[in-house]
């Protein structure tokens, strides 16, 4: 099984110029725990939508790599941006799910994953053309030299230890929004 | 991917497109917006008909309204204006996207909604989210504006637009049955 901060920090570590959005839930609290910087968008609710949103933002940037962290939870809530995904085919995109087995957020309950449910093979029946299922963190680490190196999209299912952390990320929404899109250089 | 995006076209573009859509279509242009997000409904094909084809826009069909809320707003931090357009009961698929993403984070989100469930419906199951639609909108303090004569649409558009990047947050313009007309169907 993969610990999820560690995977979160081999990410981190190789990042430079790509944008990262993170779901509500422990996809954000350990990317911010990983290294805050300005191109990461942390969503503070809106469970589901960071996959919506990683896509907009890898049609807005087709030059710039985009990097959605998710979990278990949020993506099967908005299963059907797994087709939109698939159909549009950025090259630009990886898509990352970090399954714990759990809404751990709201008390640890199985998410459909805990029973019958393999996100990797309904990613693969949705059509992302890129999908990899990993269980230790040397594959994990080989999954993202390879999307960092090879068009996508990809689509990394990682299965991850139930863990959580106490550090928090900015809490203002528009402090967000302001930081990322100063350091992207773009306005509305 | 063009021939995913934009070439299955259920209808093309012809003299039959009425002027309101034109002149829609045509103002989103003078915005800079590129990205036409969207549920298919009868009123929003109208708008597609005119856009298809025309290189300034990249259309992205989705699978469910709240998505195109997320999809819109990762386009808009991203740099680039994009639309959603949807029926009155896509605007109940939005809500929570709307309420958590594109209204706290300050996002602009122009909504051009169809509709459905006001003067003219047919169906019965269109006609309480048709009915809820204006006042779930106010309850959200989401601007709307309703289109219904043909020589409004211009200015109507353009202020609606002008307002959504002004105060960086949701709009919806309402493409009324008045402007668009009804189905057939009794
Ligand atoms: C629409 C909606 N429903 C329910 C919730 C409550 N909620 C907050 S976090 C969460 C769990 C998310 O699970 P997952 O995405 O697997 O992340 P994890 O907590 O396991 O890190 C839930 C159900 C919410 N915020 N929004």
């Amino acid at each position: 099984m993969i610990d999820h901060l560690e995977a979160t920090r081999y990410l981190v570590n190789r990042l430079t110029d790509e944008l990262v959005v993170a779901s509500l839930g422990n996809a954000k609290y350990a990317l911010f725990q990983s290294g805050d910087r300005a191109l990461n968008f942390y969503l503070w609710n809106s469970m589901g939508m960071a996959c919506s949103m990683g896509l907009g933002m890898a049609m807005a940037r087709p030059e710039r790599r985009v990097i959605i962290l998710d979990g278990d939870g949020a993506l099967l809530m908005n299963l059907g941006s797994l087709a939109t995904e698939a159909m549009r085919n950025p090259p630009n995109l990886i898509h990352i799910v970090w399954d714990n087995r759990q809404y751990q957020l709201t008390g640890g309950q199985p998410t459909s994953t805990a029973y019958r449910t393999d996100l990797a093979r309904v990613a693969e029946g949705a059509g992302i053309a890129n999908v990899v299922r990993v269980e230790s963190l040397s594959a994990y680490q080989r999954a993202i030299d390879k999307a960092f190196s090879q068009p996508g999209p990809w689509f990394i299912h990682a299965l991850v230890e139930a863990a959580t952390t106490h550090v928090r990320p900015p809490k203002s929404p528009t402090f967000i929004k302001h930081r990322f899109m100063t350091e992207l250089g773009v306005s509305h | 991917m063009t021939s995913v995006t934009n070439g299955i076209s259920p209808s093309s573009p012809g003299e039959g497109d009425p002027q309101w859509a034109r002149t829609i279509i045509g103002v989103l242009k003078t915005y800079n917006i590129r990205f036409l997000n969207l549920v298919p409904d009868a009123i929003g094909e109208r708008l597609l008909r005119v856009a298809r084809g025309d290189p300034a826009f990249e259309i992205l069909p989705l699978t469910r309204e709240e998505e195109g809320v997320g999809v819109v707003c990762g386009q808009a931090v991203g740099g680039a204006r994009g639309v959603l357009l949807m029926p009155t009961s896509g605007l109940g698929n939005s809500l929570n996207a709307l309420a958590s993403l594109a209204i706290p984070y300050r996002i602009p989100l122009p909504m051009i909604i169809g509709f459905r469930g006001d003067l003219g419906e047919f169906n019965a199951a269109q006609v309480p989210m048709g009915q809820a639609t204006t006042a779930v909108l106010a309850a959200l303090n989401i601007p709307a504006f309703t289109l219904t004569r043909e020589d409004e649409v211009e200015r109507v558009t353009d202020g609606a637009l002008k307002l959504a990047y002004a105060n960086e947050g949701p709009v919806a313009l309402l493409v009324s049955t008045q402007l668009a007309g009804w189905k057939n169907e009794k």
